[in-house]
């Protein structure tokens, strides 16, 4: 199909942009082109302001913002077109910085803040608003109203997760669109003419679909807020890190919000090869596992009564040698079955594996929760790094149930409590199918009903508390960026583990411990 | 159902007549507004049906055009012009002075039911400002008695 080596590509053409060439594809847009190119929104790119236009929703060319200066072969003078609607041809010359392109730039900021609220000092978009940032950069200080603004709804109530401020809105469509070409469920028009011009739901309709908060991340404007956000916090505090959503297989990339030490939203970040710009309302949620009442901040053990009780990392570390210690040597590791969780990131599942390896466990499984899929993002893999356990050897769990049941096992380690939900992949296991086993050590990062069990519980991670690497289900390696420190005493799998081998005297531990 | 099985059956033959069947959502809802008297939310969901879009799309064409009401109006539709050509000749005076002899708002309906008054783009009868519509005649070159003549003669 290309063409040979060496030659542009098949369909191909040369565009100039301010004095500089660069080949593309000739059935892209201009905006598309520069998207492509990787020039579009960064600080050395090619500078197209734009409310509009989204990568990933359909032409509208309502906002006029994008206009740029065009001069095609055999045109006598350049003209004025919006970028986002402009096909690119060969020789087609791109000013984005003549003195036209900026006066029409100004002509539409004016034209946008006639009657937009000065509301900025209470609005949730100050600081990402992309209509105060073009208004800083290429709109003019005063306003030449002398009429009174436009009133309208302020708090349009749109759904369960979405709040709507009308005099904010300046009706780029990209919510209309998002509903009717990304979810297709189309419950957002635009009513009405002019300058009564709304955002509207169908009477007795609300915003309600599983994707419903990106219209608010899409919303170049404060017009759309997700209530879970809304005056939670400024935007300019907020330390934005990159991570993944750890909800499902997808890991979908996502901006972690954090003020305060704490996380405050995700918002979707856009990955063409994960998720493109969008996330799900569950997986944006999901942030809030993080700082959950359930969290566990201790190692726990049971005294002498038979109560689960916070103890020291050490004590942790020399019960489950204590315990495992005599189980190997009397009855070996035949009686002891590691269970992974999809949970865990590549090294931890791999230090587990390593683990269960020196200590010649064999018997091992990958316990893991499903639930509904989508065509859109949602995976029915409720984890993010089921892949990345399967890749290190932790297959299907069946075996190791069944020879839980059979009575052929006295400890189990388990990572997460997946094992136990109602809709894991194999059937379902009871807590109290766990109570005859002479040891049960669980690293998990909330509590559960494991802990009726459990002899000893290590507290993890969440992933974003940490460092390490997650396999989708399309097999994408990601990296997400340490977020918040987790609580004192949350530590990685891995880190336990090689305590716990050192306990032991495992072969291969404790040998670069310099502490 | 709002919308009775002939009422749907003339639109249908409508859509049918179009390449894009959508097309003929703009007559259909001519047709409901004047059959039912308004486009009601119902009326609006079963057309949204009738040519397969979003409910909502429906919503916004009846917004949009100042032909279709949500609710029912008066027996007789009364619109005065006030774009340009019409208000240089007087029509938002006409408009005030028509609002204080019927003792309604624009966008109000008579308590008897008998006349509701409305605003009006331009009608294309510019030369003849000021002007109004009542239902489908044009009353043109008016002042403020023979408009009020006008609809006094209204039953």
């Amino acid at each position: 199909m290309a063409g040979p080596v060496g030659e542009a590509e098949a369909g191909s053409v040369r565009i100039r942009v301010d004095g500089v060439e660069y080949p593309v594809r000739e059935d892209l847009t201009l905006l598309q082109a520069l998207d492509g190119l990787g020039l579009l929104n960064v600080p050395e790119g090619v500078e197209i302001p734009h409310y509009c236009w989204h990568p990933h929703l359909a032409i509208d060319g309502s906002c006029r913002l994008c206009q740029v200066e065009l001069t095609r072969p055999g045109d006598e003078q350049a003209r004025l077109a919006i970028a986002c609607d402009a096909k690119v041809c060969e020789g087609l010359v791109v000013d984005t910085k003549s003195e036209a392109v900026a006066r029409a730039r100004e002509g539409v900021m004016e034209l946008l803040l006639a009657n937009h609220p000065l509301d900025c000092p209470i609005c949730d978009q100050a600081g990402e608003c992309r209509l105060q940032d073009h208004a800083f950069d290429y709109g003019v200080a005063a306003s030449r109203m002398r009429e009174p603004r436009r009133a309208a709804r302020k708090r349009v109530d749109l759904g369960p997760t979405v709040a709507l401020d009308q005099e904010r809105c300046i009706l780029c469509r990209r919510c209309v669109r998002f509903c009717r070409e990304v979810t297709g469920t189309g419950e957002l028009g635009v009513v009405e003419r002019g300058d009564r011009s709304a955002i509207e739901t169908f009477p007795g309709q609300a915003l309600d679909n599983p994707y419903s908060m990106n219209v608010a991340d899409i919303c170049p404007v404060g017009a759309l807020t997700t209530k879970d956000f809304r005056f939670k916090a400024r935007v300019w505090s907020l330390d934005e890190v990159d991570g993944i959503c750890t909800a499902c297989a997808r890991g979908c990339n996502v901006s972690i919000g954090v003020a305060r030490g704490r996380v405050q939203r995700y918002v979707a970040r856009r990955n063409d090869a994960v998720n493109g710009s969008w996330i799900c309302d569950e997986g944006r949620l999901s942030y809030q596992q993080i700082d959950a009442p359930d969290r566990l901040s201790s190692c726990l053990a049971r005294d002498e009564t038979g109560e689960l009780c916070p103890v020291s990392l050490d004590e942790a570390v020399r019960e489950a040698a204590r315990r495992l210690r005599p189980l190997l040597d009397e009855r070996g590791p035949g009686v002891v079955a590691g269970v992974a969780s999809g949970h865990a990131s590549n090294e931890d599942v791999r230090a587990f594996k390593t683990f269960l390896d020196v200590l010649d466990v064999d018997t091992i499984g990958l316990a893991l929760r499903e639930g509904a899929a989508d065509e859109l993002l949602v995976s029915a893999e409720k984890a993010a790094n089921a892949a990345g356990a399967r890749a290190v050897g932790f297959g299907p769990i069946e075996g190791l149930l069944e020879r839980l049941r059979g009575g052929g096992l006295d400890a189990l380690l388990v990572l997460g409590h997946d094992l136990l939900e109602g809709d894991v992949e194999s059937p379902a296991l009871d807590a109290a199918e766990l109570e005859g086993l002479d040891t049960v050590i669980v690293f998990d990062t909330h509590r559960s009903p494991l802990e009726r069990v459990a002899h000893l519980v290590f507290p993890v991670r969440h992933a974003a508390e940490k460092e390490g690497s997650y396999t989708n289900l399309d097999g994408v390696v990601q990296r997400p960026s340490r977020a918040v420190r987790p609580a004192p005493g949350v530590r990685d799998e891995r880190d336990f583990l090689d305590r716990i081998g050192v306990a032991l005297g495992l072969a291969g531990y404790g040998m670069d411990r310099t502490a | 159902m709002v919308i009775d099985d002939a009422l749907r059956a003339r639109i249908e033959s409508e859509m049918r007549s179009f390449p894009e069947p959508r097309g003929a959502l703009l007559g259909a809802l001519h047709r409901v507004q004047e059959e039912l008297g308004c486009v009601s939310s119902e009326a609006a969901r079963e057309l949204s049906e009738i040519f397969a879009v979003f409910p909502v799309e429906v919503l916004e064409l009846v917004r949009f055009y100042n032909f279709f009401s949500e609710e029912p109006r008066g027996r007789h539709q009364v619109t005065v012009c006030t774009n340009l050509p019409c208000a240089l000749v007087g029509a938002n005076d006409l408009l005030c002075g028509i609002e204080g002899h019927l003792g309604i708002a624009v966008g109000e309906t008579t308590p008897d039911g008998r006349i509701h008054l409305g605003r009006e783009e331009c009608l294309g009868a510019c030369a003849n400002g000021p002007m109004m519509r009542i239902g489908g005649d044009y009353h043109e070159d008016l002042d403020l008695a023979a408009a009020c003549a006008v609809l006094d003669a209204l039953e």
